[in-house]
C-alpha cells in the first residue's frame, strides 16, 4: 500500500481510513501513478471541499472531509466524490511538471475562469480513466465563469476531450490571451 | 386515504435521501477545521464570484426543487386534511399545489442544466414539518407565510445570481416562481387574518409558531440583511406580499439572532479547539 490516511479512527464523519486508501490507491493506478507514495491528511473538523498538494516524498495532501463525502448521504465517504476531488489535484499538479505548464501561475494566481477551465481538461481525462463524473457539472461551472454562450460550450468540448491541453489552451479559453 | 401524514412517510424512490433538521444541527463539523472558507471573502452572500459559487448554486437549487415538492404536498394535504375549513381557502390551496407542481418540474429542468442529478444532495424535510400542524392556521403561518416567505428571500437572492453570471434561463425561471410565491405568501397572509379575525389568541399563537420556523430557516444564519448570510431578505418583494413594516423587522430581527448564535457557537467551538 503506497497511501496513508490520517486520522486512521475518524470522529466526526463516518470515514473509512483503509476504504479510503485503496480508492486513492485505485485512482494512482487509473492515472499512471502507481507507486507514488501518499500522505492524505484528511481534516475531518470541517465540511469543506478544498484540496492541496504538497510536494515531497510522499506527495502530502491535505483535503476538508466535503472533498470526501457523499452529498446524499451527509457525513458518509463518496468513492467517487474522492476520486474527483483528489484526482483533479493530481492531475493539476502533473500538468505542472510539464514544459506545456511552464507558464502557469501557482495555484493561488489561478483565476477562477481559468481554474474552471483546467478543471474541465482534468476531469474529463478523469472520466476516460474510468471515474464516474457528470460532464453538465463541470460545463456548469464553467459556463458561470466564462459566459453562458456558445463559444463557451465549444471551449468545454475542446478542453473535455484532449488529453493535451496546454497552458496556452487554458488561458486562451480564459480569454487571458489570443490563440 | 389517510389525513395527517408525518413528514417521515412522505413518498420519495430510491433517489432520495431524506434527513431532519435535527440531522443537520447534528453535524459536529460546523464552525471547526484547518481551512479558511472562501478564501477569506467578508460577504458570504451567493453571488457568481465565490470560489464555491457553482457548487453551491447547485446545492440551492435542489434544495428549492425538494422544497417544491414538500410546498406542494403540504398544499395538498391542507385541501385535504380539513373538513371544517372554508372551500375558498381550499382552493386557494389547490391553486398552491397546482403552482408548486410547476415549480418542481421547473427546478428539475434548472437542475439539470445546473449539472445535477435528482436526489444528489440530501433532503431535508423541515419543510414539509411545517406542515403538519393539526390547526390550519399554524399551517398557514408555518408554510404560506414562514416558508413561502424564505422562498421569496432565496427565489430574489438565486434571480440575482442569475443575473449577474448572465445565466439567462435561471434569472427566468427565478424570476417567474418568485411572483407566485408573492401570490402565496398574500394568500396566507389574508386567510390567517380572516379565519383569526375573533380570536386573538389563535392569531398570536400562529404568529409566534411562524417566528419559531422563520428562526429555524434562518438557522446558522443562512439568511439575512447582513452580507455574512449566503440568502439576503426581500424586502420589496415581502411588502408586495403583504407583509408590514413591523413584521419584516421581526423577521429581520429573528434573522440577525440566528446569525449573532451561528458566530458564537463557531466562536465557542474554536475557542474549545485552541484550548
Amino acid at each position: 500500500m503506497t497511501v496513508a490516511v490520517t486520522p486512521e479512527v475518524f470522529r466526526f464523519v463516518q470515514y473509512d481510513a483503509a476504504e479510503i486508501a485503496a480508492v486513492v490507491e485505485d485512482l494512482l493506478g487509473r492515472l499512471g501513478l502507481a507507486g507514488t507514495r501518499v500522505a492524505l491528511d484528511v481534516d475531518e473538523t470541517t465540511p469543506l471541499t478544498r484540496v492541496v498538494v504538497h510536494e515531497g516524498d510522499p506527495l502530502r495532501i491535505e483535503a476538508g472531509s466535503g472533498a470526501l463525502e457523499d452529498t446524499r448521504v451527509p457525513r458518509t465517504f463518496s468513492p467517487t466524490a474522492a476520486q474527483v476531488n483528489v484526482g483533479r489535484v493530481l492531475l493539476r499538479r502533473r500538468d505542472r511538471s510539464g514544459a506545456a505548464f511552464a507558464a502557469a501561475p501557482d495555484d493561488a494566481g489561478l483565476s477562477l475562469a481559468e481554474l474552471a477551465a483546467w478543471d474541465v481538461t482534468c476531469v474529463g481525462r478523469l472520466a476516460r480513466a474510468g471515474v464516474r463524473v457528470h460532464a453538465d457539472r463541470w460545463r456548469y461551472n464553467l459556463r458561470n465563469r466564462i459566459g453562458f454562450t456558445d463559444a463557451t460550450d465549444a471551449v468545454f468540448d475542446r478542453l473535455w476531450a484532449t488529453d493535451d491541453a496546454s497552458w496556452f489552451d487554458i488561458a486562451a479559453a480564459c480569454g487571458a490571451v489570443t490563440p | 386515504m389517510r389525513r395527517h401524514l408525518p413528514a417521515s412517510e412522505l413518498a420519495r424512490d430510491e433517489r432520495f435521501h431524506t434527513i431532519t433538521m435535527r440531522d443537520r444541527m447534528a453535524d459536529p463539523r460546523a464552525g471547526r477545521g484547518r481551512f479558511e472558507g472562501d478564501n477569506g471573502r467578508r460577504s458570504n452572500r451567493l453571488t457568481p464570484d465565490l470560489p464555491s459559487a457553482s457548487e453551491a448554486a447547485r446545492s440551492m437549487m435542489h434544495g428549492i426543487f425538494v422544497g417544491e415538492i414538500q410546498a406542494l404536498e403540504g398544499a395538498g394535504r391542507t385541501c385535504f386534511d380539513f373538513d371544517d375549513i372554508p372551500f375558498a381557502l381550499k382552493l386557494d390551496m389547490a391553486r398552491q399545489a397546482w403552482d408548486e407542481a410547476r415549480h418542481v418540474e421547473i427546478s428539475v429542468k434548472l437542475s439539470a442544466w445546473m449539472g445535477t442529478e435528482i436526489g444528489q444532495f440530501a433532503e431535508n424535510t423541515v419543510l414539509f414539518e411545517a406542515a403538519c400542524s393539526a390547526d390550519p392556521v399554524m399551517r398557514l403561518a408555518g408554510v404560506n407565510r414562514a416558508l413561502e416567505g424564505l422562498a421569496i428571500d432565496v427565489f430574489t437572492t438565486m434571480k440575482a445570481f442569475g443575473e449577474l453570471a448572465g445565466d439567462p434561463f435561471l434569472e427566468f425561471c427565478e424570476d417567474w416562481m418568485l411572483a407566485d410565491e408573492v401570490t402565496h405568501v398574500k394568500m396566507g397572509s389574508d386567510w390567517l387574518r380572516r379565519l383569526t379575525e375573533s380570536d386573538p389568541q389563535r392569531r398570536a399563537a400562529a404568529l409566534e409558531f411562524q417566528s419559531v420556523v422563520d428562526k429555524l430557516f434562518s438557522y446558522g444564519g443562512t439568511r439575512s440583511d447582513s452580507d455574512e448570510s449566503m440568502i439576503g431578505l426581500a424586502r420589496r418583494f415581502r411588502e408586495l406580499a403583504g407583509f408590514t413594516d413591523d413584521e419584516i423587522s421581526h423577521i429581520a430581527d429573528v434573522s440577525d439572532e440566528a446569525l449573532s448564535e451561528a458566530k458564537a457557537r463557531k466562536q465557542a467551538v474554536r475557542a474549545g479547539a485552541g484550548a
